[in-house]
């Protein structure tokens, strides 16, 4: 028997035997899952400080701005000899050398939210500064072309608003296995073995029960599919690393998931900001390096796209406490195989020429970018999810 | 009146009765008992947390010493955090059931947050006060609140340099509603309400030599307006009473509006927007207790805690572990996610909020142990090193199941049922029901709140 054909049967029965009766038998794994494009995005939280990220080291602005904190030459990993990487991010080097890496700076939006809770949910929401919405990109992106909760998937115990839809939305799970104990600890199991899916009506009721009888199938899926998994990839020893880890065994066990949401908490660093920077951009680094090693060894990185972005970067002037306050643009890093722009992909903006507030200027909406993966990259039409029309940039 | 009638009224009008209350309710006709709830909460009580601690401090000194701003903000969120829980407590036990509601549904209408707990306190009672009175003060009485001057920046709002923010979400979301009014109208808007200042103690301050008293052209007049004719103004449109009535109906009927009972009800309203007459006039018509209406609504995370309370007296011992299960269902009180607010019914729904929702009762009523955090917050420090999951919690609740025993020792499993649940069950939960026994039994009951249909109000 084929490998491809072997999957497919296999899948089948295993849910047939499984599957209760109003659960509908899994759609045939699609062939296409070989070349499946997936999305990672990361998450820096609390706004990770870019210019001591992406250093421009010999801008005397710079360190005019930053007496205490600006990072020396020596403490920067030259990329072109104007801006360098902060040396703690020698692994991130080495994949910027094997042509993996594009950094975009400059990334922000008009009228920047210094707020993280406003200006994550801008982030997460992909909303103008002015406006609300309740669903997050990915959560439109699911309403439209999503199948089922476990189409996207965020690592952790809570669902992020950047999951949420209108019909549908993604699902957390700290691993494979919490939600299938969440369903067994609880009633839930009772209450669905009585339930029979012709039943169930459109109305809020009906909507209920099917969002529990997706999340219970769900939860049997990634359970099912990635219990044989085993990974030979050693990662650090983090909560980064083994979200990380997590995705790549989800990705390289071929579960039928576009998009995978991770974060790294701890980046707002009003004061002592060197030592702690440096310590989450070495764990930031060498877990990236990790996973993108573990997805190479199973050889899914090709059709693996991973974005980091933080809620705001951080004011060029350093603050009285050896750190940095909340400021406006930063940079955007994307991981791949397939990148069109290695490298850095624009100059970093004047220190010369900031905002009213003091802060950098942005030169590239968020949004052009979510718009070109989604367009690149998912293959889907970025106008229906983000609700304008933006720019495409050459990236993927 | 007819049982079902009487839950889905007090459903909506606070957060239903248990069974003796039912049965004390029942003999008595609509408009009896519709008197009743407005008699009850005809006069406002604040709600209040004790904020002496705060008299030491001053302004001059929260600007020059930081350890003193330090132990300032740690005061107040630790303060938020008690009102928080009174206010829930609040719910479950005031007999003013209806003004509480309200004050409910206007707290997510006048969306604002604040981390100063004289400023939220204060704004908290003015939803309170004005929850049953004349809409035309209300919003006056919100323009002038601390918290709001600071929430939308106000207070950055002066002639030379006008904000935009305060007047565009009042006519956005607070009066008439997006499309009915140009950009024009936002930026003479904000000019009639420069000036708007605030301070330490939560007080108004109108600076009058930061006020521009300039001719404006809003929604086609011409006049020196100042803040309050503006609202006016914009109460003078019938629209304002159509956009009111529609949130009214979306939240106390049905969240598919009917365009000919919100018509009926916007001309109620127009008049003299007064709320307490309005809010009678849908409680009291034939169409507010159809078919359609009952049970038809997802509960608010808040309402399906607050129900658990009326059903069995519970008692949350620990503060933060009641602040966890408001994230983890996504409505913590007094920290709505932004401006818009809560935008309710399927969008409480999610596939991990479902499970929590299903598994509550089981955590409260028989502490079954729990892996769910909520979002940890953005000021976190990371943690290096390998911290393992306490990967089991159990929540701190005092149940009182001698009184549960007591009330419902003489009833029905069928009574029992319905007194918990508005909405028909599916025809498979009615086999499960049947299977699992007298259904007033502990674990009975735990079993009937994790369903579905108990979600339903």
């Amino acid at each position: 028997m084929k490998r491809r054909k072997f999957i497919k049967s296999s899948a089948l029965s295993s849910s047939v035997l499984l599957a209760p009766s109003f659960i509908k038998a899994m759609e045939q794994i699609n062939i296409e899952l070989f070349g499946y494009k997936k999305l990672v995005i990361i998450q820096l939280t609390g706004g990770n400080d870019g210019l001591n990220t992406v250093i421009p080291y010999r801008n005397d602005l710079y360190y005019k701005a930053r007496p205490k904190i600006a990072l020396k030459k020596n403490k920067t990993i030259n990329l072109n000899g104007e801006l360098g990487l902060h040396y703690k991010l020698t692994a991130l080097k080495r994949l910027y050398d094997q042509g993996y890496l594009t950094i975009i700076n400059n990334v922000g939006y008009p009228n920047p939210s210094r707020s993280h809770f406003r200006s994550s949910d801008i982030w997460h929401s992909a909303s103008d500064a002015n406006s609300f919405l309740s669903t997050g990109w990915i959560g439109r992106y699911l309403d439209h072309y999503g199948k089922k909760p476990h189409s996207a998937i965020e690592i952790d115990e809570s669902l992020s608003l950047m999951l949420k839809g209108n019909k549908r939305s993604g699902i957390a799970t700290k691993n494979a296995n919490f939600l299938y104990r969440a369903l067994h600890e609880s009633k839930i199991n009772d209450i669905l073995s009585y339930q029979r899916h012709r039943h169930l009506s459109e109305h809020n009721l009906g909507y209920l029960y099917k969002t529990l009888v997706d999340a219970k199938s769900s939860a049997r899926y990634l359970q099912e599919k990635t219990k044989l998994y085993r990974t030979y990839q050693s990662y650090p020893n983090n909560p980064l690393a083994r979200q990380l880890k997590t995705i790549a065994k989800f990705i390289n066990s071929g579960l039928e998931t576009r998009i995978y949401y991770a974060s790294l908490t701890g980046f707002d660093t009003h004061a002592n900001q060197l030592g702690r920077q440096e310590r989450l951009l070495d764990v930031f680094g060498n877990s990236i390096y990790s996973f993108i090693n573990d997805l190479k060894k199973g050889n899914t990185f090709k059709d693996t796209l991973v974005i980091t972005f933080s809620e705001f970067g951080r004011r060029p002037q350093q603050n009285a406490a050896g750190g940095t306050d909340h400021g406006t643009a930063n940079n955007v890093f994307l991981f791949g195989e397939n990148l069109k722009n290695k490298g850095l992909y624009n100059k970093l903006t004047s220190l010369k020429n900031l905002d009213n507030n003091g802060d950098l200027k942005y030169e590239i909406d968020f949004r052009e970018i979510y718009a070109s993966i989604l367009n690149n990259w998912l293959e889907v039409d970025d106008e229906r999810i983000l609700k304008k029309s933006f720019n495409k940039l050459n990236l993927i | 009146m007819d049982k079902k009638h009487i839950q889905h009224l007090y459903w909506r009008a606070g957060f239903g009765l248990n069974p003796q209350e039912l049965s004390i309710q029942e003999n008595k006709n609509r408009s009896d008992l519709i008197d009743e709830l407005f008699l009850k909460s005809a006069k406002p009580k604040p709600l209040t947390v004790n904020t002496s601690e705060f008299n030491r401090f001053n302004s001059k000194m929260l600007n020059t010493n930081k350890e003193a701003r330090k132990e300032f903000n740690k005061l107040n969120t630790s303060k938020i955090n008690e009102l928080n829980y009174s206010w829930i407590y609040r719910l479950v036990n005031s007999d003013q059931i209806l003004r509480e509601k309200m004050t409910l549904f206007w707290s997510n209408h006048f969306v604002c947050r604040d981390n100063n707990i004289i400023a939220t306190q204060k704004y908290n009672n003015t939803l309170r006060k004005y929850a049953l009175g004349n809409f035309k003060d209300f919003v006056k009485a919100i323009s002038k609140e601390s918290a709001m001057i600071k929430y939308l920046n106000l207070n950055q709002n002066i002639k030379r340099k006008p904000n935009e923010n305060f007047a565009r979400e009042l006519l956005e979301l607070f009066t008439l509603g997006i499309g009915n009014y140009s950009e024009k109208d936002i930026k003479e808007a904000a000019r009639a309400f420069t000036g708007y200042k605030t301070n330490l103690k939560a007080k108004f301050i109108f600076k009058k030599n930061q006020h521009d008293t300039g001719l404006k052209t809003f929604l086609n007049r011409k006049d020196n307006f100042n803040g309050d004719q503006i609202i006016d103004v914009i109460l003078e449109e019938k629209q304002c009473s159509k956009f009111i009535c529609e949130k009214i109906y979306a939240y106390f009927v049905n969240e598919n509006l009917n365009v000919e009972h919100i018509e009926s009800m916007a001309n109620v309203f127009y008049k003299n927007y007064n709320i307490e007459e309005l809010i009678r006039f849908v409680f009291s018509s034939d169409w507010f207790y159809n078919k359609d209406n009952i049970g038809s609504k997802i509960k608010s995370p808040i309402e399906f805690l607050v129900g658990m309370h009326k059903v069995i007296p519970l008692k949350f011992n620990s503060r933060k572990e009641l602040l966890k299960m408001q994230s983890v269902l996504n409505q913590k009180l007094l920290f709505p996610p932004n401006v818009a607010g809560w935008q309710g019914g399927r969008h409480w729904i999610t596939t991990n909020s479902i499970l929590v929702r299903v598994k509550l009762p089981s955590m409260i009523l028989e502490r079954e142990s729990y892996s769910i955090k909520p979002k940890g917050d953005f000021t976190k420090t990371f943690q290096f090193a390998y911290v393992k999951n306490k990967f089991q919690d159990k929540l701190d609740v005092s149940v009182d199941w001698k009184s549960y025993k007591k009330n419902v020792k003489k009833l029905k499993s069928e009574e029992f049922l319905s007194s918990l649940i508005l909405c028909n069950v599916t025809p498979g939960t009615e086999k499960y029901l049947k299977s699992i026994g007298r259904l007033t039994k502990k674990r009975n009951l735990v079993k009937i709140m994790s369903l579905p249909e108990y979600q339903m109000c």
